[in-house]
């Protein structure tokens, strides 16, 4: 052990962030951007307006109930609609988006009983609401606490991870694709291979395309990969000492998963056009690493995989919906949790804008890349 | 050395009031230059002189801030004619991950020429056929620059520029690489190599002496010699340097 050297590759670190201000002031400037994101979001978070209603199967004690708990939630900021008064138009109603939450009640024996129906879509914004509800029902039973039961409408069954598996399909697949581009497409230009490129006749759109075919390509494995590995599973038995294991996810999909793979798709072409109009912006393969937590991680947060984008407060959703991932797991989730077809408005939205996007990313790209280099 | 007669006449290269500033400095200062076909023309000058910015200019890497750059009849950038140009950068400018076969066959579709003989000629000039399978990572630096210029030749171009295409080339195989470019020029080829080599300058039919952006003197190394009065060409960039601060280094 040499204090000398040890000291002088120490220093070596300290000349290298003196000389690479954007490494350094990243250092200070992304946690505050990431924590100061995540301030916001988790304080001034609000479920948009929840409208609920209230079915009563329990007789005329049902009704008393039902009349604290309608007076009680509308106090506490819910919407309530009195008109759906059966269980079966209660559920159709959350399904509709009619209303948020339902609550049945009815009688078990002499103790009273809640189900409350959620929609099941996101896991975080269900359970906002059913906090709150819980707050309103405390004060509307007076002695006897009722026997208080969860529904959803989508995912039943689902564990929370089935919930989320479709957002993280989008992000897997975004944050790979967009690394892996930008280191790619940063050789291109600090390699001397992108100078010698346009030493040639080729076009400008021809490289982006070009680009976006070649990658496509493995982000088209990728994404049929992944698919597979979420959705699907298979048991293998017990082989010598072994033990048995299953392999896959086998979260329950409720809809096609070639349409999932064509919202992935369109998702990861955004992610390679995106990385390829940034790595202008970038000189070393650091520099493009520290596009992800100003890149990927507000898309993280911002996207709806934890907090419904209409629940963010400010400006925040407008500018969660300037982003690629946003769309893409919007998508995701009408598909593969709620079983949204090409015909469900949604899709059709999402798959339009995540390919808008995905064309002005490409004409982005291409702008960055130019012949006159100086 | 003299042209071929049947080489036509008209200009290959020609630049008119060339200049390229970048902020304060002025790179290529108001350069005119008249190159015909059928030669090879030595771009000498110390570190900073700007050879690399005047053949970015003539390849349309670069926009000229004013003056005009014309390449086989056509004002550069244009890039049509890029396929008619080659062009060896200094750095290496090939693909690390790909073998030597894949980076030649690469450069040469992008030029229009892919077919397997122009591949196979284009290595074997350069020596590397029977390592056409090996991935560049595993290329010592000499053979890497070898496949660097046959990346730039593959697609037999007429005007070939070549930023110090033999540095790292041992001398054996850069008397190839000369043999190789004194039959391309027969051919009707312009080559504008760019170097700093003096025993290389006199193998050019024609040396052009560049300092400060500005084109000190061009001749024959011959003519150049008697000209200025020195026996080494290195000597006469120190007297033809008009400037009186002492002349830069060579690299």
């Amino acid at each position: 052990m040499n204090l000398r050297r040890t000291a002088a590759i120490a220093r070596r670190i300290g000349e290298f962030f003196r000389r690479d201000h954007r490494t350094l002031a990243l250092m200070f400037v992304a946690p505050i951007v990431i924590m100061g994101l995540l301030g916001w979001v988790i304080r001034d978070q609000r479920p948009p307006a929840s409208t609920i209603a209230i079915v009563n199967d329990a007789g005329p004690t049902g009704d008393v109930v039902r009349g604290r708990i309608s007076s009680a939630a509308t106090a506490a900021g819910f919407g309530y609609r009195d008109d759906i008064t059966t269980d079966d138009a209660a559920r159709q109603a959350v399904k509709d988006g009619g209303i948020n939450v339902a609550v049945l009640l009815s009688v078990d024996g002499s103790t009273p009983r809640v189900v409350i129906v959620t929609p099941g879509l996101n896991p975080a914004e269900d359970s906002a609401r059913i906090g709150d509800l819980r707050t309103v029902l405390s004060g509307a039973f007076a002695q006897s606490g009722p026997i208080i039961d969860q529904e959803t409408i989508y995912n039943q069954g689902g564990s929370f991870f089935d919930a989320f598996a479709p957002a993280l399909v989008g992000f897997v697949v975004f944050f790979l694709v967009f690394v892996l581009t930008g280191i790619s497409f940063l050789r291109e230009r600090v390699g001397g291979t992108l100078e010698r490129l346009l030493a040639t006749p080729v076009r400008r759109q021809e490289i982006v395309l070009g680009y976006s075919a070649g990658f496509a390509f493995f982000a088209t494995l990728q994404v049929a990969l992944v698919l597979v590995f979420v959705l699907g599973t298979i048991h293998i038995a017990s082989l010598g000492p072994l033990p048995e294991i299953n392999l896959g996810l086998g979260v329950a999909s409720a809809g096609s998963p070639l349409l999932a793979f064509v919202i992935t798709l369109l998702l990861a072409l955004s992610a390679v056009n995106l990385a390829i109009f940034l790595s202008t912006f970038a000189r070393t393969e650091f520099q493009i690493i520290q596009f992800i937590p100003l890149v990927v991680v507000p898309q993280v947060l911002l996207s709806g995989i934890f907090w419904p984008v209409a629940s963010l407060p400010g400006i925040l959703a407008p500018i969660a919906r300037l982003m690629p991932m946003t769309w893409g797991i919007e998508g995701l989730r009408e598909v593969l949790t709620k079983g949204a077809g090409l015909e469900a408005t949604t899709v059709q939205l999402d798959i339009l804008v995540l390919a808008g996007m995905a064309i002005v990313l490409a004409v982005a790209a291409t702008l960055t890349i130019r012949r006159e280099v100086v | 050395m003299s042209a071929p007669a049947d080489v036509p006449t008209e200009p290959a290269i020609l630049a008119s009031k060339l200049t390229k500033r970048f902020g304060e400095i002025t790179a290529v200062d108001a350069l005119d230059l008249e190159l015909v076909a059928g030669r090879i023309y030595g771009l000498l000058g110390p570190n900073g002189s700007g050879k690399t910015t005047l053949i970015r200019l003539l390849t349309g890497l670069a926009k000229p801030t004013s003056g005009e750059a014309r390449v086989l009849g056509t004002v550069m950038p244009d890039r049509e004619i890029l396929g008619r140009m080659g062009y060896m950068t200094q750095a290496e400018g090939v693909y690390a991950e790909l073998s030597v076969w894949e980076n030649v066959r690469f450069f040469g579709a992008l030029s229009g020429r892919s077919d397997r003989e122009s591949l196979e000629s284009a290595l074997r000039v350069v020596d590397l056929s029977d390592r056409r399978n090996t991935p560049v990572l595993e290329l010592s630096g000499g053979m890497r620059r070898r496949l660097s210029l046959a990346c730039a030749l593959v697609h037999k171009p007429d005007v070939i520029f070549l930023d110090e295409p033999t540095v790292g080339i041992d001398p054996q195989l850069r008397v190839q690489f000369w043999e190789y470019f004194r039959g391309l020029a027969a051919d009707g080829a312009t080559l504008l190599v760019s170097s700093h080599v003096m025993d290389e300058a006199d193998r050019c039919d024609e040396l052009l002496l560049m300092l400060h952006g500005k084109l000190l003197t061009r001749g024959s190394p011959a003519e150049i010699r008697q000209r200025v009065g020195v026996q080494d060409i290195e000597q006469a960039f120190l007297k033809l340097d008009p400037l009186p601060t002492p002349a830069p280094a060579f690299k």
